[in-house]
């Protein structure tokens, strides 16, 4: 099995567990274990492999990725990632077999998304440790980032906050890492890390490597929790205790560890980072024991336990030597059993007794004695207690720990506190097991306990499958310790790699009366004895001593961002548009100060003569555009500026751009369309406008427009003819064969262009919608016709019947034209956008000739539309993906029946989605602001305007007897049969 | 100088109706400015040569084609603009959309009726 195919077989794993929870629930929980177990096991037969070269062999594989930046998919299992990916399985494996049991049994949510968020983190973290590439390693790192946020926030109310400062602390640490990661690439140009590492410049140059020390440092202590950004942890605690065994204990605060041992070898031998590393980490292993010693809450305990062993290997990484790291990759994979385990305890406790906080738990040894003997065998481990593996880990560690420096008093400090930090985690795994299994309590636990919830009345022993993965693990500790040398092959080809130099591991259960030793019995000695004094030391820790915590600090430091954030965007937030168009407009002011004093040889124009026909289109514009600002009419200024725009066609017909000019013709008609249904919705009038602002805005109106008219005088027409568009000319047909090269610049040149600009129609259709659906509509304002309801005016199916009879023969062919301008677009003028446009002039049509806005014709699921517009064109660029690029155009000849053969492009497919993304907003429009909504009960016909017009005709014959009959008489109109105009339609619902 | 002369007319009408309250008024300014800007990329690519950039015969006096596509993309994108811009002002009530401060004649009042209250 080959790196990347393990890689992605996690991912694909992830799919396969969303499907089968469809079917099994839960249980495709197991299904996930056995899965992450292979995995594993997998793994571990080829540690092997890697013990060659002084245990400094490695497996590596590249796929190229990203060729033009040079960064490639590299992938490499060495002994350091073959020990994490172990774990990261492993403890996966049985976590996914916890889940089976843990999560809710009654299938009304089958926790699709919660599998689904778990094994794409294991994917993330399998990522992670198998990277090679820097950047690979940063786009895996901020995916653990992402799964842990996500795994979080679904778990309910009140786990969105602590989501959201979980993300904020731990993203930070993401943009420091790559900083550090952009940093490294820029100095040492590569991207992969082993040439990265093994760079003279980190030797030659210490402060950068000091530099980048501290931003994977503080990478490294956002992620592994140590102070001052170990809060996060506790109030990760929300999280579902599956999430938290995995991720918050096992996994995902490992892989700050990963980072510090992965960048061992470039700065292990700088003091700046040990010393940083030691002080850190010493400081947060007593820091978190003594804040274990203060909570009540099981899972809480286990969160500060965390972050204080995690502070001891952070220190044992800062110690720097081989054996130092050795021992701080066993110290990990100790930790990720006992920690997993007791995690997965205080789970099944809170399922069984219905409580995890230890001033209500009593007695449940005697109920739960499976249960009380994985925390034990699990807790001893962690305590340092012969022989579990914690013992061996942790005397090494003390050895490690008391070796460093040059000075002996150094080394003796520093290992009293570890020493001191390690009695307490005596007395806290005693505090988990006398606090949850026994009868004791606190002093004044009492009078401090939540008197809302208490424990369940009987409390039963969970199923073995229930407990199972968490005796595992506690097992494991147990007979690990004795049979350390199995685990020496792992050990000591990742101590080797993580100081990349070679080393071989030899840990000993029992290496005579040495100081390590001593220093273990001394933490038992404090240990039990902090045990017997525990009534005192309880009441001691248990006092509030500060009246805020670290979290609070968090909160603060966030909202008070929020709160700068908004003082800033303040200052530019306004709802008049002078406030946003002062910038722009003094800066083309000063542009046109400076332009006028600067810019003296504009250089000749090309040419001086212009057709006479120009000045017709200047003339026409005048009459139109002037009046439309003067007038005080709403329908007046539209209809004017709707004739503007007919005039801006013929502008561009006039001036070769026949594509443009059809567009800009169709788009204007379907514009006014669309504003006029606005407009019947709004008074008559527009509202006054003072004289005051008047002359303001027009002052302001004309220079602008003079401005403009002097710029674009200025600096157009002085050149020769581009040499782009030269290029378009000579090679379209060569390369796309095409005729009609603005179409073919479009849908081959600049594809992705059109396919954002499709993305902006789609998106706009839904924000119609959206708006439409959400906000209260202001009713339509209707003209009173009922003086005229005995005319022909008032009646509205005899109103219509000319448009009708129309429409009865346009729409077929306005569909057929359509088609028609679509399918030559390529070669001729036309294309997606005019044939859509043309299109929909046929709906516009059936429109006109609706009797009413209820009986409007067209119900075309257009939400749908939308959508298979942008998946067309998607499908299209994926086909082009397939054999080239995203987009690329696929061309063949079909041969025609009657001879000949039509040049065939996938572009005509991308087109087609043009097509529809544009149809379909114009449709939505059309229907949602003439009030007419699709629903999901309306039946959904797709008859098109043939078979409109075919309703037409028979719904003509129909009525025609019944107005036959009813002329002359006043019921027509206020029958619900026939809305006239003067019935107010369904979209008013104000 | 006549399509100078026409950009610079859009664009003083468009920036005096953009500048007036009022959600119509506003849109129809947006309409003539977006006018104004396409006239202005397509002048960019020189207006001398004026024939229709389609190959097959000659292209010598062929304009060029690449403003002109980004003309059309820029049509559609104001045209999906407008209209959300549009639905803004049928959404809010007892602004300037809504109400006319000038009185309005017999005849009008008469023609006008109530607001439709339908659900």
């Amino acid at each position: 099995m080959t790196l990347s195919t393990l890689l992605f077989s996690t991912l694909a794993l992830a799919g396969v567990t969303m499907l089968a929870t469809r079917f099994l629930g839960r249980n495709a929980g197991w299904l996930a274990a056995v899965g992450l177990g292979s995995l594993a096991a997998i793994v571990g037969f080829r540690v092997p492999e890697i013990l060659g070269d002084g245990n400094l062999s490695a497996i590596r594989e590249t796929t190229p990725w990203m060729p033009t930046l040079d960064i490639s998919l590299g992938l490499r299992l060495d002994g350091l990632s073959a020990l994490f990916l172990i774990i990261v399985l492993g403890v996966g494996a049985l976590v996914m077999a916890y889940s089976a049991r843990y999560m809710s049994g009654r299938n009304v949510h089958p926790h699709t998304g919660y599998f689904a968020w778990m094994l794409l983190f294991a994917f993330a973290m399998t990522g992670l440790v198998l990277s090679d590439d820097l950047i690979l390693l940063f786009v895996f790192w901020e995916l653990t980032t992402l799964c842990s946020f996500f795994l979080i926030n679904r778990s309910g109310d009140k786990a969105s906050a602590p989501a959201v400062r979980t993300l904020l602390v731990t993203a930070m640490g993401g943009l420091s890492l790559l900083l550090a990661v952009v940093l490294i690439v820029v100095r040492t140009e590569t991207t992969v890390i082993s040439e990265a590492l093994a760079s003279d410049v980190w030797a030659e140059d210490a402060g950068f490597t000091a530099g980048i020390s501290v931003l994977v440092a503080i990478a490294a202590m956002t992620k592994s929790a140590q102070f001052p950004f170990h809060m996060w942890l506790p109030d990760a605690m929300v999280a579902p205790t599956p999430v938290s065994a995995y991720l918050h204990a096992a996994a995902m605060v490992k892989a700050g560890i990963y980072l510090l041992l992965l960048f061992s070898p470039a700065m292990a031998e700088t003091p700046f980072w040990q010393i940083l590393l030691m002080s850190t980490g010493l400081f947060t292993a007593v820091m978190g024991a003594i804040f274990a010693m203060r909570r009540f809450d099981l899972k809480e305990i286990m969160a500060y336990s965390t972050v204080s062993q995690l502070g001891l290997i952070v220190a044992l990484i800062g110690v720097g030597t081989p054996s130092a790291l050795a021992t701080a990759t066993l110290y990990t994979l100790g930790h990720a059993l006992f920690k997993a385990s007791l995690f997965m305890v205080v789970g099944i406790i809170d399922r069984q007794a219905g409580t995890r906080d230890i001033r209500i738990l009593q007695g449940l040894w005697k109920q739960m004695p499976v249960t009380f003997v994985t925390t034990l065998l699990a807790g001893l481990s962690m305590a340092g207690v012969f022989p579990f593996l914690g013992f061996i880990s942790k005397e090494y560690l003390l050895g490690k720990i008391l070796s460093t420096g040059d000075a002996a008093w150094v080394g003796a400090i520093l290992v009293a506190i570890a020493v001191f930090a390690s009695a307490t985690t005596f007395a806290y795994t005693a505090r988990i097991l006398f606090g949850a299994f026994s009868n004791y309590r606190g002093s004044n636990r009492e009078v401090e306990q939540d008197h809302d919830h208490s424990m369940n009345e009987t409390v039963v022993e969970a199923k073995p499958s229930f407990y199972l993965s968490a005796l595992i693990p506690a097992l494991l500790g147990l007979i690990l310790g004795p049979a350390i040398a199995v685990l020496h092959p792992l050990t000591g080809a990742a101590g080797s790699a993580a100081a990349a130099s070679a080393y071989e591991a030899s840990f000993k259960l029992f290496g005579g009366f040495t100081v390590e030793l001593m220093l273990s019995l001394s933490i038992y000695a404090l240990g039990i004895l902090a045990v017997t004094q525990r009534r005192s030391l309880d009441t001691f820790f248990e006092r509030r001593y500060l009246g805020f915590q670290a979290i609070d600090v968090v909160e603060a430091i966030r909202l008070g961002l929020i709160k700068v954030g908004t003082r800033f965007g303040d200052t530019t937030r306004t709802d008049r548009p002078l406030g946003h168009l002062a910038a722009p407009w003094v800066i083309v002011a000063v542009l046109t100060v400076v332009s006028l004093v600067t810019v003296s040889n504009l250089g000749n124009l090309v040419s001086t003569e212009q057709p006479w026909t120009d000045l017709i289109w200047l003339g026409l514009l005048a009459v139109t555009v002037i009046p439309a600002v003067f007038t005080k009419f709403r329908l007046v200024a539209l209809i004017l500026v709707g004739a503007a725009g007919f005039i801006v066609a013929l502008w561009f017909f006039s001036l070769g751009a026949v594509d443009v000019g059809m567009t800009q013709l169709l788009v204007e008609l379907l514009t006014v369309v669309a504003l006029v249904l606005i407009l019947r919705r709004l008074p008559k009038l527009f509202h006054t406008v003072s004289k005051t602002r008047q002359l303001l805005t027009g002052l302001i109106a004309i220079s602008v427009g003079a401005v403009a008219t002097l710029a674009t005088f200025a600096f157009t027409g002085r050149r020769e003819f581009s040499d782009v568009g030269q290029y378009f000319l000579d090679e379209a047909y060569i390369d796309t064969g095409g005729n009609n090269v603005v179409n073919t610049i479009l849908v081959d040149y600049r594809a992705l262009d059109t396919f954002g600009e499709l993305t902006v129609i789609a998106v706009a259709g839904i924000v119609v919608i959206g708006i439409l659906r959400s906000r209260k509509v202001l009713g339509e304002i209707t003209p009173d016709i009922s003086k005229w309801s005995n005319t022909a005016l008032g009646r509205t199916v005899d109103n219509t019947l000319p448009v009708r009879m129309v429409a009865k023969w346009a729409a077929p062919l306005i569909i057929l034209l359509s088609f028609h301008l679509f399918f030559r677009g390529h070669y001729e003028a036309g294309g997606g956008f005019i044939a859509a446009l043309v299109g929909a002039t046929g709906f516009g049509l059936a429109y006109l000739g609706a009797t009413s806005d209820s009986k409007a014709p067209v119900r075309w699921p257009y939400r749908g539309l939308l959508a298979s517009g942008v998946i067309v064109a998607v499908l299209s660029g994926v086909w082009g993906f397939a054999v080239g690029s995203f987009l690329k155009p696929v061309r063949f000849d079909i041969p025609l029946p009657w001879g000949g053969e039509y040049g065939f492009t996938s572009a005509m497919v991308f087109d087609l989605g043009v097509y529809l993304a544009v149809l379909a907003i114009i449709i939505a429009v059309l229907n949602e602001l003439g009030g007419v909504r699709e629903t999901e009960k309306e039946p959904r016909s797709f008859a098109g305007p043939v078979l409109v017009a075919k309703e037409f005709s028979a719904e003509l014959e129909s009525q025609s007897s019944k107005i036959s009959a009813s002329v002359g008489t006043k019921e027509l109109h206020g029958s619900d049969d026939e809305p006239g105009l003067n019935v107010t339609s369904e979209g008013g619902n104000r | 100088m006549s399509l100078a002369l026409s950009v610079g007319l859009l664009v003083a009408a468009g920036t005096f109706l953009l500048l007036q309250r009022g959600m119509i008024r506003i849109i129809l300014g947006f309409v003539l400015l977006t006018h104004a800007v396409n006239l202005l990329i397509i002048s960019a690519g020189g207006i001398a040569r004026r024939d229709a950039p389609f190959i097959g015969g000659d292209t010598s006096m062929a304009a060029d084609p690449l403003p002109q596509a980004f003309v059309l993309t820029a049509i559609v994108i104001a045209f999906a603009i407008t209209v959300v811009m549009a639905t803004l002002a049928v959404v809010s009530r007892g602004d300037d959309d809504d109400t006319e401060s000038e009185t309005q004649t017999d005849e009008d009042s008469d023609s006008v009726s109530k607001r439709g209250e339908s659900a």
